[in-house]
């Protein structure tokens, strides 16, 4: 994954020096390369929007999300179609189904990020010290994230939850448990190829300390990593909470949450189809934004590009 | 203009005429020129060395008469004819004559050769492909081929994976491929670099002695001028995309008129003679490939520049000898001592 | 294997690859762990030292890499890496500035230097931030590991020279390490030809080059291209160095060597004294090259 674009690099470089000596700063070239990059700039542009809707719900949403409305409902007491009143219709219960979803944003927001945050975490600390100790501590707790890992994760995260009710926190902590094994198995590939780099090696000739080598030359190094794996992350999260939801276990009820409003949605798909279209659609804009704009992140932010500039 | 330099070129015998050549990378800074305007042709049979240090454009130089420019580069001017016709080499031609009249082997065959092909497969391949040879006559001559280059098993070695070899071998290996189709021209780039001295100087043997059988010319480029003085009939210095030197191997030697080929010679300790407290070194470094330069490219670094030498571009001239060019304004001035007076 | 190197002094070891001439390093630097055997520095061994005493002992000897472009961590500054040194001397962060600017002096960098990162840096540049990051802690002895097989010629020559100026002015010993005979020609005051994991000859750089005994050392010096000895007929060596791993029986050359005779295949020769200083690990010199057998090794 990391070789191929380095040979290509390599041959460019060894053309001419300069194109690498005057590369500008990492801003600039990341501001340009998103700007010659319309889809990653929509990403990019969907997920500032996504935050300050779910940042700012209180004052964005029009109703309240659990006020049941009584003109939210037909005569015969079926949900509203979209109009001027309701922009995206009501649900069965008669609510607002763009207060809902405004609301619901805020759920998975704070699910992707803090589940994703807390798994980086983990997993970061485990991948270091597995790959930079090696012997036997990288065996035990690499078996250790095998074992996590060859569980289905929505199977996990279903045991989990019947266990220790449903929660948001729970969710949370849920994900986190189930998602940092990635990340442990991806960091400690990487800290084992820049243990054994000259640098790593004159720093440890120098007599510099093990922690501080961690911390000045091999987290350093991570980041690119990090944050690549954190975005798509809060992508995957984001999906685990709404199958969560979906299926009843995750957020708990009344809040709002897309999983659930796609699950009660899909009762009523023939007569009130906007119940799962709206849901449905907001997650695999969020989804697919996070994605987009976990793959500019991969390209801007690879390794051996990075280390090219080096 | 360029067919006048193709006829008398014919005349003499080159295998391939490199006219006036230039090769650029464009970027916003500037026209990203990295090969300036270099012209030299090799007779057949005759080996030549070009000599430079990283980024001096030799290996840039090789690759544009492959027409293997890595993009966005490009031959911005010039010509490059190739074979015993000098046709136009052109992306196009290529097909015609890459591989056949002209051949490449490279510092490292291991980015060359197929990881997953065993060698056998990769040498029938190319034969059957190019010469159109029966899958069992490919055999014959690809075992032939490997014994020709040395390699002491070569039943054995046609049935191994390239990793497998030792860098030495896997030489051997790559340039059998370069002569199975007995190549009018064969291009050595940094043959030996990645080799240890004792395994360098068998390689540089049977390169010599491949060419010699196969009447094939050799373009040596290295870094080495030790290499190049051993193996070459003539030698062109390259600096900074520009070709600053160019002469038989033993005026270069003897009578260096650039000052830049004299302090090539002077820094590299000598390995019979008394030797300095230091080593005469050139100031700086090289300018970045790419750079436009006015005036001469080595004059920030040269001990005998002057006024002019930042103004005006030195171009390829001769002395009194008639085989012996240099591109600097200081040459040949009464400021210039000779080297072996030292 | 063994050998000693006097302060101020430079030790060349030359080798081809699988010759074990950087594993050598590393074990004196303990970034390996020697298999035996003892490394004593001003008399005292140094060798599985653990914690404290490992680091006190590592700001003793230093190391130059050969890569230029991953010695430096890309990550970061100049000043940073030179600082990194200075703070494992104990040195306070307020002094480090005026420190780094000395350091670079000597190095013969500019102080503008301090604040890039290696990305700006050529490869000659960044080697001598290496040098200077390896003196910041004041070293006897720097272990030159290939240090200027990666530059061009005409930087090399500056930074051969530049190590030559620090050692005449600190007294710093050098352990020089290269395949380059003619680099070791020029800096080292003693010199050891390694074959195989083991010295085969040893002496004063003199002695080793302008008398060389062993028939790989000879082999060796007349295999390196040179512009003064264009021509000459050479002596010239078949077949590749073999496998470190499973070196051949006796001599681990015989199966190259020109003069190798029948005890050659079964016994090991020791690394005897045969000159003043000089010491060669062969049969046919031991004995003398008139007395010995013309025997052909039947291979």
């Amino acid at each position: 994954m990391i070789n191929l674009p380095e040979n290509e690099l390599t041959v460019a470089f060894s053309a001419s020096e300069t194109t690498v000596l005057s590369q500008p700063n990492f801003w600039r070239r990341a501001g340009r390369s998103l700007l010659h990059d319309p889809v990653a700039l929509c990403s990019f542009a969907f997920i500032l929007l996504l935050t300050v809707v779910a940042v700012f719900a209180p004052l964005i949403a029009p109703y309240d999300p659990l006020r049941q409305f009584s003109n939210g409902l037909s005569f015969v007491g079926a949900p509203v179609a979209p109009n001027g009143h309701f922009l995206l219709g009501t649900d069965a219960s008669g609510r607002d189904v763009l207060s809902r979803l405004i609301f619901g944003a805020r759920v998975s927001l704070l699910v992707g990020v803090v589940a994703t945050g807390l798994a980086s975490l983990i997993g970061v600390v485990i991948g270091t010290v597995a790959g930079y100790v090696g012997g036997v501590t990288e065996s035990i707790l690499m078996r250790f994230t095998d074992m996590v890992l060859s569980f289905p994760i929505l199977l996990f995260c279903v045991a989990l939850i019947a266990v220790t009710g449903p929660s948001t926190r729970n969710v949370v902590l849920v994900i986190a448990f189930a998602y940092w094994t990635y990340l442990a198995r991806v960091v400690r590939g990487q800290v084992l190829s820049i243990k054994e780099r000259e640098f790593v090696n004159a720093a440890r000739t120098l007599g510099v300390g093990h922690i501080k080598i961690i911390r000045k030359h091999i987290i350093p190094h991570l980041i690119p990593t990090i944050i690549v794996y954190g975005t798509l992350g809060v992508a995957t999260s984001i999906l685990i909470e709404a199958s969560l939801s979906f299926l009843g276990i995750g957020v708990p009820l009344p809040q709002a949450s897309w999983g659930e409003m796609i699950s009660e949605g899909q009762q009523y798909f023939q007569s009130a189809p906007w119940l799962l279209v709206a849901p449905g659609v907001a997650l695999i804009l969020t989804v697919l934004a996070f994605n987009l704009a976990g793959d500019w992140l991969t390209d801007l932010l690879d390794p051996a590009v990075q280390e090219m500039g080096s | 203009m360029p067919t006048d330099h193709v006829e008398l070129a014919l005349l003499n015998d080159a295998v391939v005429v490199v006219d006036n050549l230039s090769v650029a990378f464009p970027s916003r800074s500037g026209s990203g020129e990295v090969i300036r305007s270099i012209s030299f042709s090799v007779k057949a049979g005759q080996r030549v060395g070009l000599v430079g240090e990283s980024g001096s454009g030799k290996s840039l130089t090789a690759r544009a008469i492959m027409q293997l420019i890595p993009a966005p580069g490009k031959i911005s001017a010039g010509e490059i004819h190739v074979g015993d016709d000098l046709t136009l080499a052109t992306v196009a031609s290529a097909k015609k004559w890459r591989g056949t009249s002209v051949a490449m082997i490279t510092q490292d065959p291991l980015s060359s050769l197929n990881p997953l092909v065993r060698i056998g497969v990769q040498i029938c391949e190319m034969l059957r492909h190019h010469r159109n040879a029966s899958r069992a006559d490919a055999r014959r001559r690809a075992v032939e081929l490997l014994n020709a280059v040395g390699i002491p098993n070569p039943k054995r070695t046609m049935r191994q994976f390239p990793s497998v070899l030792s860098g030495g071998m896997r030489q051997r290996v790559a340039l059998a491929i370069a002569i199975s189709c007995n190549p009018r021209l064969l291009i050595a780039d940094e043959p030996t670099t990645a080799l240890d001295v004792t395994i360098q100087a068998q390689v540089l043997d049977l390169l010599e002695k491949m060419s010699q059988e196969h009447n094939s010319a050799v373009l040596l480029i290295s870094h080495d001028l030790g290499v190049v003085a051993n193996f070459c009939e003539e030698i062109l210095v390259m600096y900074s995309g520009k070709i600053v030197e160019s002469g038989p191997t033993q005026d270069i030697l003897d009578g260096p008129l650039h000052p830049y080929t004299r302090a090539l010679l002077t820094s590299v300790p000598s390995m019979t003679e008394e030797l300095p407290a230091r080593l005469s070194s050139i100031a700086g470094s090289p300018p970045a490939g790419g750079v436009d330069v006015v005036g001469c490219a080595f004059a920030p670094r040269c001990s005998l520049a002057q006024a002019i030498c930042s103004e005006i571009n030195p171009e390829l001239r001769q002395l009194d000898d008639p085989f012996h060019d240099v591109a600097c304004h200081a040459a040949g001035d009464a400021l210039w001592p000779s080297v072996r007076s030292q | 294997m063994s050998f000693t190197l006097q302060p101020g002094e430079t030790l060349g070891i030359a080798g081809e690859s699988g010759s074990g001439k950087s594993s050598v390093a590393r074990a004196l630097v303990q970034l390996t762990r020697p298999t035996g055997g003892t490394v004593s520095l001003g008399g005292a061994p140094v060798t599985n030292l653990k914690g404290q005493r490992l680091k006190r002992f590592r700001r003793r000897m230093q190391m130059v890499y050969q890569d230029p472009y991953d010695s430096l961590d890309p990550r970061m500054s100049v000043s940073d890496a030179i600082g990194e040194a200075l703070s494992v001397r104990g040195l306070p962060k307020t002094e480090h500035a005026a420190q780094v600017a000395q350091l670079l002096e000597r190095v013969k960098l500019p102080a503008t230097i301090a604040q890039r990162h290696p990305n700006q840096l050529s490869g000659g540049q960044r080697q001598r931030v290496s040098i200077a990051r390896a003196l910041a802690v004041n070293p006897e002895i720097i272990i030159c590991d290939e240090a200027v097989a990666a530059l061009d010629v005409s930087i090399r020559a500056q930074v051969l020279n530049l190590l030559k100026d620090i050692q005449h002015d600190t007294g710093v010993g050098y352990l020089f390490i290269s395949h380059d005979l003619s680099t070791l020609r020029f800096m080292a005051d003693h010199v050891a030809i390694m074959y195989v994991g083991r010295i085969v000859e040893y002496g004063t750089s003199e002695e080793v080059f302008s008398n060389p005994q062993h028939p790989y050392t000879r082999a060796l010096i007349a295999a390196v291209p040179s512009v003064t000895r264009r021509g000459e007929r050479r002596l010239k060596l078949s077949g590749e160095p073999p496998d470190p791993g499973n070196p051949p029986s006796g001599c681990p050359f015989h199966p190259r060597c020109p003069e190798a005779v029948e005890t050659c295949r079964t016994e090991r020769p020791e690394l005897l004294t045969i000159g003043d200083a000089q010491k060669v690990a062969c049969h046919v010199v031991q004995w003398g090259r008139e007395k010995t057998p013309k025997t052909e090794v039947t291979a």
